[in-house]
């Protein structure tokens, strides 16, 4: 036990050390930029005030920004604001809290990424599978081989704008973009429900099948090595039928890595599909990025980007936690990792 | 045991460089990929070059004109009026000096660094370690946005720097563990007792031992050099006054082509994309294949 805990003890360090690296990164590199610290924010705002008092409202902003006050002063200011949980103003969009604005965002994310991510595994896992088992005798699982290929060394971005084409604009069966019609009032009725479920289908599918093509790959030949194995040998010679081989020696002992290759991917799913996002005009944490962008909105892009170092670094860590509990071949000798 | 003799043991386990090439030479995954790779290529440098900057131009042709039989015109004309064709003889070497720049950069830092942790050890190797896994466990596409976001305009040379800053951490760890591996191995032994320095022994006995790897992880982060600034760019962080696919891209879908029906536009960048990173990965394949020895008998 005390090799586990020295291991946690290890993990955590890296999770603080990298958080406070992150931070401080983030701090520091927009007042790295050559001229003003936050140049962006004065363009922006010299745009949007106009002449009418805009000294004033710069004055204002720079004072709610601390810029007045000295880089070390600023530095421990901006970590008790963190502390609290505070990212700011948005400057497009000024009284609103850039916190605010990522809770509204986040849940599209999560949804969207949560959905895919599990059905693209399954989905992949089970036809990678029976394709691994199958070897050469199932040509139509064969044929998937290079199509599952292209699919995982095709970009996401690259496979949404091809389904935008396809399937939004030559035969219009799906929405060109949002997550629900304008004007509607997001609520729990069926109606609302069938909306986002319409507005989902091509964001998701691009994402499905992108990563379908990786689990599928994965998945068999996971299967194809072990096929190789003395006891799925013994096991044939024991007389077993093959689908209790296939479903209780194959498949079962090719999840474990599969299993760690899906929690991977859930520790990523904040950062998993920006870009998509941007070209659905998914209103998630991507297409905040990307208005955040296109404004100039400092603070919001900082915030979107802070959001994400921090849940990818937590579930890194606790991927890291739970590992071992998951596989027991893990064991903590002297030399550690 | 007993039938190994003294100098194979003591022998650096070195491939001859003729063999590596010959096996690569009949790879077939590799020779495939390869020769996409370099045809696009050899046809977009010589094309740009007889083809000349002028229909690059806005304005050089007619808005929005579908493909027809000019050599400008063989893949239409965009809404300010340039020729597809020859945005795209400018694009493809443009998201390979990316490609190049970054995965050189990434992986030759990663590698000495590498090297550095692994052979050296010591506090050198904890601080160097921890440094690995920070950069390893935060999405660097984050950090491009922020840097990319501060410098708007920057051009492909230091995007592609930028973009190989933060390509290291993987081959730093792979070439860690490998150092690690290899340093226990009594040639190097032999190396330290007949004098060599550590500087030498690095460079002279590990290094060359680490190429064929290096070559794999050196296309791996080519792949994602390119990746990384379509991304960039779809997300309007590109290099704005030049041409890569990812710029392509994005400008089609700011002047929305998608929706005005200019494919001529929009599809032959996303298509060379595709295609790109097809041939880039089946280089890699193959050149894992050769660097691997235990997945050559699968293969």
């Amino acid at each position: 036990m005390s090799g586990y805990l020295r291991y946690l003890g290890g993990r955590l360090v890296i999770f603080v050390v990298t958080v406070f690296i992150s931070i401080t990164v983030v701090f520091v590199i927009p007042r790295l930029v050559p001229g003003d610290p936050l140049g962006a924010i004065s363009i922006k705002l010299s745009q949007v005030g106009g002449n009418l008092g805009s000294r004033a409202l710069i004055d204002e902003y720079m004072h709610r920004f601390g810029l007045d006050k000295s880089v070390p002063e600023q530095y421990l200011a901006y970590l008790g604001q963190l502390a609290q949980g505070d990212l700011g103003y948005s400057i497009s969009n000024f009284p609103t809290r850039v916190q605010d604005m990522l809770a509204s965002a986040l849940p599209w994310t999560i949804g969207l990424l949560t959905v895919t991510t599990l059905l693209s595994w399954l989905l992949g896992s089970l036809i990678g599978a029976l394709s691994g088992w199958s070897g050469g005798r199932s040509r139509p699982l064969q044929v998937l081989v290079p199509v599952a290929l292209v699919l995982y060394t095709t970009p996401y971005y690259i496979l949404a704008i091809i389904l935008v084409f396809l399937l939004a604009y030559l035969w219009p069966i799906f929405p060109l973009s949002g997550a629900y019609t304008v004007g509607l009032r997001p609520d729990l009725s069926p109606g609302f429900i069938l909306d986002v479920l319409r507005h989902g289908i091509l964001p998701a599918l691009s994402i499905i099948l992108v990563s379908l093509g990786w689990w599928f790959l994965s998945m068999r030949s996971l299967i194809i090595t072990l096929k190789g194995e003395d006891y799925m040998l013994w096991a044939e010679a024991e007389g077993l039928p093959p689908p209790k081989i296939f479903w209780a020696y194959a498949f079962r002992n090719a999840l474990l890595p599969q299993v760690t290759g899906l929690a991977l991917s859930l520790g990523n799913i904040v950062a998993g599909a920006l870009i998509t996002e941007t070209i659905f005009g998914y209103p998630g944490i991507g297409f905040l990025v990307y208005t955040a962008i296109k404004g100039l909105d400092f603070p919001v892009i900082q915030g979107c980007i802070l959001l994400v170092i921090l849940s990818v670094a937590t579930a890194n860590l606790l991927l890291d936690l739970a590992y071992p509990l998951i596989d027991p071949r893990i064991r903590f000798g002297a030399a550690g990792r | 045991m007993a039938a190994v003799s003294v100098t194979e043991l003591v022998a650096p386990p070195t491939e001859e460089p003729r063999t590596v090439v010959s096996t690569l030479m009949e790879n077939r995954n590799f020779l495939i990929g390869a020769a996409i790779f370099l045809a696009l290529v050899v046809i977009a440098l010589v094309g740009g070059l007889l083809l000349g900057p002028g229909p690059l131009r806005s304005g050089a042709l007619k808005p929005k004109l579908a493909p027809g039989f000019d050599v400008a015109l063989w893949l239409g004309s965009t809404t300010l009026g340039q020729s597809v064709f020859a945005q795209i003889l400018q694009a493809i070497p443009g998201s390979c000096l990316v490609g190049l720049l970054a995965a050189l950069i990434g992986t030759s830092v990663g590698a000495l660094i590498g090297l550095a942790s692994g052979y050296f050890g010591g506090k050198v190797d904890a601080v160097l370690r921890v440094l690995v896994d920070v950069f390893l466990s935060v999405p660097s596409l984050l950090f491009l946005i922020l840097i990319a976001s501060l410098l708007r305009g920057v051009g492909v040379p230091l995007l592609a720097i930028i973009i190989g800053l933060f390509a290291w951490a993987w081959p730093a760890r792979a070439v860690r563990s490998q150092v690690l591996t290899l340093k226990e191995r009594p040639f190097v032994s032999v190396a330290q007792l007949s004098g060599m320095s550590g500087l030498e022994i690095v460079w002279n006995e590990l290094l060359p031992l680490l190429l064929p790897w290096l070559g794999a992880n050196f296309v791996n982060a080519f792949i994602a050099a390119v990746l990384a600034e379509s991304g960039l760019s779809i997300l309007g962080l590109g290099p704005q006054r030049d041409m890569t696919l990812g710029m392509m891209i994005y400008w089609s879908l700011n002047y929305s082509a998608v929706l005005q029906n200019l494919w001529w536009w929009w599809l032959p960048p996303v298509l060379l994309l595709i295609i790109f990173f097809m041939a880039l990965y089946l280089i890699h394949i193959g050149l894992d294949e050769v660097s691997n020895p235990r997945l050559r008998q699968s293969g």
